[in-house]
């Protein structure tokens, strides 16, 4: 059984956004709309400070809420894993908007484009039908069945792997098959200590935080909420 | 030790969300209040109409608001697990059944209060099954929309009494103790907040918090007079509308401060942060 | 070219200083969609083959619905920001005979004016970007004759300018790194790789943290680079050299000398030389090498001796002269000399960390934890082989960043840098501190070959001439660097390392003793904006509009082609065509494991008129009657890559105007040919398809020390006598001519540099402007946004909202605590204030800064440029001055400004957008 996972190293990622805009690209969001996105967090109190970059887009959960809450089911689970939103369906309420604990949804109303009239790029691209529905990473979805209708690898050829993994700069991102145990994210995640964000909620997301445990001995003052 | 980034409030749910959730709890409410109160003839339909067209009224708000309004049957689609479908399914049932009650189909009325009773509950757990907003997952949300839901129904029923002649003392008792209940089920639900949620959602309660004692107040200080009969006979119904008034302004504006303002959404958060290197 | 389908055109992103990097374009139905990496370049890229953020504004850069797309021409004759320039559009030919008209009366007259300079200048944008853009242009300027290339925009002097000169005198270091592949401990003044060191620095700096590198960084804000370090020192601005002072204090007067690497001292610096009772080196008598003191034999030989083995320390009586300026020889006879090491280890006692806690505001315990832990990662004796040959393995470096390593105080730290380095043996070799570029020396692309012998066992360079007989007061251009800064050399890249911001200053005073500085009469302006980008922006516009005549190409309208005569769009980043060198060992770390070429080639159609670099090039030749001397510059090499070589003779006629891909094409072949020995001959059609052509390159080229070892050179250090005398020939000559405003400057020159306070000149600087030093109690810094720098892509939207992902994008950057007491929430509007200005921003709290200081990322305050201008995001640029005060020995400045902040109050005026500066009595009337 396949299914899909992302380990990002948090030790490598240094918030370039190269990600964000590789992204950007590969799926031809609309200005503001970004399905994946480095955070750029701040801890402690100077001189004890701490600032770490977070990549962050929809974990493609096991149990996913937004998935849950989807009152027309344009919200579905594929075997291997990914979560898909059916745009002819969707009826645009963004209640999985506000159930993802991830904030890995948006919903734009109208189109846009980056200077207001659409340039050719953006004319070319443009699809009516994301406007006034729920949108969201979806692991490159399309890369991944036309590259493995080739033969092809996810996580280890290009043509078949989400945009980000292929674009970041210091190699923090790692995909594949996680069920697989020789495949390089079943390793990432096996060789290193790891997290996954919002555990307690118990919606098993997919993606897998890398961290070096060297630094647990570290005090840093939570920040205050 | 967990590292929490900053939350962020939700925007993407604005007023005419809100607008539902006032709407279809104060709608809903008065219909089982109306059920419950045992109104009667010109008054029983008066009520029933005005809670169908306040649950209406709501919906037609949060339409406003979809992305593709056009495809709004489709909200039907998933019953399975979606409160919203479930709340759609539970207005879709109570319109004709609170028709039937209002051609004084027997055995219709009390149908109505039920359904009505199951669209507020289908509202109040539509919120709490939304995760990403710790206000709204927070268990005891759902009895709190609950209750407010009754509480405003029972403010409004009581607000339109002088008019409509409805409602008896042992029934405004009955709705003060709601009144009462609701700010208890609140307290216990902000103490349960208390670390869960950031500062500004913690202020936007505690201001909702005021608002909503000075409604407890009010009405019950208005009930107790009632039910003490320190008023005279002519003022009675006067008093049972003030103490519903208060009541129901009390849950909007707790509504409006729940969907609008303490809904910060979960905050990214790092049970560990990354060591960048040998220590 | 066919438009319909789906194809990856592979190209290169060199936008900024740090590529290329190499990508492929999607381009669906002849429209340009999506960028990606070349895949197929992976195993040849030192950072995987992946493509910097920058690179994904290219679309939106290629569509811009504000770009110029016709020529134009000013039709007001008054120049002005408050003035309306009136562009209208005009053909080529209209703006060629516009162009030419004026160039041909400039040959028919004279190239250069009364005052000697060129009546052509022409400024390009930093680190050289341009050049991978410009198609022949600089065959054109060749051909041309004199042109003055020293009206900066900020590069050089804003840069690593201290480390350029200086890095590339001692280690042939214009640009120097850790040799981050291998090095365990890195301490990084400053130094932001993650946002300056491209792809290639992100991803090895990864590598290496996961490797278990360990980097501390020593910086007043807690940057990207701290974030991603080990360890984040919060240093009090403009004290790094204190800092880096302790550290050789412990090395020297706190750990046993057998911790450092005293035999690479011994026989690989000049430590063992005998320096003089008058500070000079004792030399030989007949053939004047320095000496050293010969353990074997008890008595001085010529540093050169065979089988000497050199004293590090002491004190010794020998028969020797001393020599100082000028040839003048000080002492002959028996006289006592001191080793260079010695006299180090006496002037270093005084830098203890106890003493340097006080001025750096960093304990002194941190500055010891941190100088024995790079001596115990150093790993002295230890050896490593690559590729068959053993070198010390010193796994330690140093690195520095912009203010650290430019302006007062640069010398210091670069030297101090250098110095931790030799201590430990860990220069130029594995996992040390290695130079990576040449840009004063030459050849340029081949940087060991440029570390010829030169005198007294050192390296050659070419300083400029400080004798009586060759020094002039009467500099070929107006920024003076022949005359005024020996080390900044004569080469292509010496007019833009000189003090640029002198030939704006001195268009208003030109001090005594220099031709008055006049404008230009026709300034060509390419891929740089020096009214957003250099200091005192304002006043910078106010000159320009000073300038005859202006020729601006231009992607988009911008603050400084606002002052243009004429427009000219060129053909951008996807629409041009260029063949560039890649790979070898070039900027901060792109030292790779491969070299060769790669295209840059147009994947859609330009936009408009928009025409190729190269086209307009060989039409201003043709129209100038250059057409010969250009495509003989070409010929020679002008466009990247000499045309005739052993392995082949592509040579274009020299009298007929060529098509940019008959150019291209020659320049393709030539290029194969020179990488291939001849026996691979590509031709433009075939780097369309493939994009790129590469061999191996030696990883033991990345290392100097092999070459010093075998051409028996010595790393010229600690002592810097060349300098020493150098500096003292140049005072000698100023005052000759009675030139005495540049005697601060010449104190500088020292053969081993005092720790000073070198952010004292900033602070006087406020008094000099009338204000009072306690009023303006804040170091406002600035650092470079990885997004933005170098990019010239201000105006893109998608790099706009990736950005704003991090934090002080929007606004100031400040303490939270310090803002919590001025009352400053965030996202408030604050106001920053210098005695004479103001610009206005929104406050940004963050705990990762030091209570004392600001901080501005990138340089915006755009007030013409489309999009750009609305983002109401204030600059240094604007609050910093240019003064002799301010101006260092290499001519150099830094970015740092002492600055008062406080809540504004109301609105920003309407007439004075938020982030202009404007005068300080403006604010508070008359």
């Amino acid at each position: 059984m396949t299914r899909y996972a992302m380990a990002v190293d948090l030790n490598r990622c240094v918030g370039c956004q190269t990600c964000t805009a590789a992204c950007k690209h590969a799926n031809a969001t609309p200005p503001g709309v970004q399905w994946r996105r480095v955070l750029d967090l701040e801890f402690g109190t100077y001189p004890d400070v701490a600032r770490v970059f977070v990549p962050t887009a929809c974990q493609h959960c096991d149990d996913p809420p937004c998935m849950d809450v989807c009152p027309t089911q344009a919200t579905k689970k594929r075997p291997d894993g990914i979560v898909t939103i059916d745009y002819d369906v969707c009826i645009g309420c963004a209640y999985c908007v506000v159930a993802c604990p991830y904030d890995a949804r948006t919903k734009v109303t109208k189109p846009a484009f980056a200077y207001g009239t659409p340039m050719q790029n953006e004319a070319k691209r443009f699809d009516d039908a994301r406007i006034g529905v729920a949108t969201k990473c979806t692991f490159c979805v399309e890369r991944i069945d036309d590259g493995t209708a080739k033969g092809l690898t996810p996580g280890v050829d290009p043509d078949a792997t989400p945009a980000c993994v292929n674009s970041c700069i210091a190699k923090a991102l790692t995909f594949g098959d996680i069920d697989d145990p020789q495949s390089d994210v079943s390793k990432a995640v096996a060789g290193n200590a790891h997290f996954r964000m919002h555990e307690e909620l118990r919606i098993g997301p997919r993606v897998y935080y890398l961290y070096d445990a060297t630094r647990e001995d570290t005090p840093i003052v939570e920040e205050a909420m | 030790m967990t590292y929490r980034g900053r939350a962020a409030l939700q925007k993407v749910w604005d007023a005419r969300a809100a607008a539902n959730f006032m709407g279809g709890g104060a709608g809903s409410g008065l219909i089982v209040f109306a059920v419950a109160g045992d109104a009667r003839g010109f008054a029983f339909d008066v009520l029933l109409v005005a809670g169908l067209a306040l649950i209406g009224g709501g919906l037609l708000s949060v339409w406003h608001e979809l992305g593709r309004p056009a495809r709004a049957l489709n909200v039907f689609r998933h019953a399975k697990t979606s409160w919203m479908s479930r709340e759609a399914i539970a207005a879709a049932l109570l319109v004709p059944i609170a028709f039937a009650a209002i051609a004084a189909v027997p055995g219709a009325a009390m149908l109505a209060a039920f359904a009505a009773a199951a669209f507020a509950v289908c509202q109040a757990r539509m919120l709490q099954a939304a995760r990403a907003i710790p206000a709204w997952r927070e268990p005891l949300s759902a009895p709190l929309l609950v209750v407010t839901a009754f509480v405003e129904g029972g403010g409004l029923f009581f607000a339109l009494s002088p008019w409509l002649r409805v409602g008896d003392e042992r029934l405004l008792v009955f709705f003060g103790s709601f009144v009462l209940l609701r700010v208890i089920v609140f307290l216990v639900y902000r103490r349960a907040l208390a670390n869960v949620v950031p500062q500004a959602a913690l202020v936007a309660l505690d201001r909702a918090a005021r608002v909503l004692n000075a409604s407890t107040v009010v009405s019950l200080v208005a009930v107790a007079i009632v039910a003490y009969g320190l008023t005279p006979e002519a003022w009675t119904f006067a008093a049972a509308s003030i103490a519903g008034l208060a009541a129901t302004a009390g849950g909007a504006y707790l509504k409006y401060a729940l969907v609008l303002r303490a809904a910060f959404r979960q905050a990214p958060a790092l049970p560990h942060l990354p060591a960048r290197g040998r220590r | 070219m066919s438009t319909q389908g789906v194809r990856r055109i592979p190209t290169y992103c060199y936008q900024c200083v740090a590529g290329p990097d190499l990508l492929t374009v999607k381009v669906v139905d002849g429209v340009a969609t999506e960028v990606e990496p070349n895949f197929c370049a992976a195993a040849v890229h030192p950072g995987n083959g992946k493509v910097c953020v920058k690179a994904y504004g290219l679309v939106q850069k290629t569509y811009h619905p504000n770009r110029v797309t016709t020529p134009m021409k000013r039709t007001n004759p008054r120049k002005g920001r408050d003035e309306d320039p009136g562009f209208v559009p005009i053909t080529w030919n209209e703006a060629f005979t516009l162009i030419a008209g004026k160039l041909n009366v400039i040959r028919a007259e004279a190239l250069t004016d009364a005052s000697g300079y060129p009546r052509v200048a022409a400024s390009f944008g930093g680190g050289g970007t341009p050049q991978s853009y410009m198609g022949t242009f600089p065959a054109f300027l060749s051909a041309w004759g004199p042109v003055d290339m020293g009206f900066g925009s900020g590069q050089g002097v804003k840069c690593y300018h201290s480390e350029h000169l200086y890095g590339e005198l001692w280690h042939r270091a214009f640009t120097v790194s850790p040799d981050t592949p291998l090095c365990d401990y890195l301490i990084s003044c400053g130094a932001n790789v993650e946002a300056s060191g491209g792809v290639a620095g992100i991803f090895r700096h990864a590598e290496a943290r996961t490797r278990g590198m360990k980097r501390v960084q020593v910086e007043p804000h807690l940057s990207v680079t701290g974030a991603c370090s080990a360890e984040w020192v919060p240093i009090k601005p403009k004290s790094d050299a204190a800092f880096l002072f302790a550290l050789m204090h412990v090395l020297l007067h706190e750990l046993p000398r057998e911790r450092l690497d005293v035999r690479f001292l011994a026989r690989h610096t000049a430590s063992p030389y005998l320096v003089g009772p008058n500070g000079w080196y004792l030399r030989d008598r007949a053939t004047r090498k320095p000496l050293v003191f010969d353990a074997l034999t008890q008595r001085a030989a010529a540093f050169d001796a065979k089988d000497v083995i050199e004293t590090l320390e002491g004190r010794f009586d020998v028969d020797a002269i001393e020599v100082g300026p000028d040839d003048e020889v000080l002492s002959d006879g028996v006289v006592t000399g001191e080793t260079g090491f010695t006299q180090l280890v006496a002037h270093m006692k005084a830098y203890s960390p106890d003493w340097a806690a006080g001025v750096c505001d960093v304990p002194a315990k941190t500055i010891r934890k941190i100088a024995r832990q790079f001596v115990d990662h150093a790993h002295v004796g230890a050896t490593i082989e690559i590729e068959g040959l053993t070198l010390p393995f010193r796994p330690v470096a140093v690195s520095l960043g912009k203010t650290v390593n430019n302006g007062w105080g640069g010398y210091e730290c670069c030297w101090a840098r250098t110095m931790l380095a030799a201590l430990v043996g860990g220069l130029e070799v594995p996992g040390g501190t290695l130079g990576t570029t040449v840009r004063l020396n030459r050849p340029l692309s081949e940087r060991l070959a440029s570390a010829t012998p030169g005198p007294d066992g050192f390296m050659s360079y070419p300083m400029n001439p400080t004798d009586k007989a060759r020094w002039s007061p009467s500099p070929n251009i107006r920024n003076a660097y022949r005359s005024m800064v020996p080390l900044a050399g004569n080469g292509p890249w010496s007019q833009a390392l000189g003090p640029t911001h002198f030939s704006w200053m001195f268009l208003d005073d030109t001090p005594k003793g220099l031709p008055r500085v006049t404008p230009p009469d026709v300034w060509f302006v390419y891929r740089t904006n020096p009214a957003i980008s250099f200091w005192d922006t304002d006043a910078l516009g106010d000159k320009m509009a000073r300038f005859p005549f202006v020729v601006a190409f231009a992607f988009t309208r911008d603050e400084t082609n606002h002052f243009a005569d004429v427009l000219l769009p060129d053909a951008t980043d996807l629409e041009s065509l260029q063949l560039i060198r890649i790979g070898g060992s070039k900027y901060v770390e792109q030292f790779w494991n491969h070299q060769g070429f790669a295209l840059r080639q147009p994947v859609v159609d330009a936009a408009g008129e928009a025409r190729d670099m190269t086209d307009i090039a060989t039409e201003l030749a043709k129209r100038t009657g250059l057409l010969d001397k250009y495509n003989a510059a070409i010929n020679r090499g002008a466009a990247g890559v000499p045309l005739a070589n052993a392995n082949g003779d592509f040579s274009l006629p020299v009298d007929a105007a060529h098509s940019r891909d008959a150019i291209w094409d020659a320049v393709c072949k030539a290029a194969s040919a020179e990488l291939s020995g001849g026996r691979e001959i590509h031709d433009l059609a075939w780097f369309k398809a493939h994009g790129l052509a590469t061999k191996p390159f030696p990883r033991t080229d990345w290392y100097l020390f092999p070459t010093m070892v075998e051409r028996g050179l010595r790393f010229e250090l600690p002592y810097q006598e060349r300098l020493a005398r150098v500096g003292a020939e140049l005072g000698r000559r100023l005052h000759e001519h009675d030139m005495h405003w540049w005697d601060r400057q010449l104190d500088e020159y020292q053969a081993l540099p005092k720790c000073k306070d070198f952010a004292a000149p900033w602070e006087a600087a406020v008094s000099v402007a009338g204000g009072k030093p306690v009023d303006f109690p804040f170091w406002l810094l600035t650092a470079r946004s990885m997004q933005y720098a170098w990019g010239g892509n201000v105006g893109m939207q998608l790099i706009r909202e990736v950005a704003d992902n991090i934090a002080g994008h929007r606004g100031v950057i400040m303490n939270a605590q310090t803002a919590a007491k001025l009352g400053i929430d965030d996202a408030d509007d604050i106001e920053i204030a210098t005695p004479h200005r103001v610009v206005r921003g929104k406050a940004v709290l963050r705990q990762g800064i030091r209570p004392d200081t600001l901080l501005l990322l990138g340089q915006f305050a755009h007030w013409a440029t489309p999009y750009a201008k609305d983002f109401g995001v204030p600059s240094m640029n604007a609050l910093a001055t240019m003064s002799m005060d301010l101006t260092d020995a290499t001519g150099s400045g830094a970015d740092i400004v002492r600055v008062s902040i406080a809540k504004a109050k109301g609105r920003a005026p309407s007439q004075a957008p938020m982030g202009r500066a404007r005068a300080r009595r403006e604010m508070s009337g008359p």
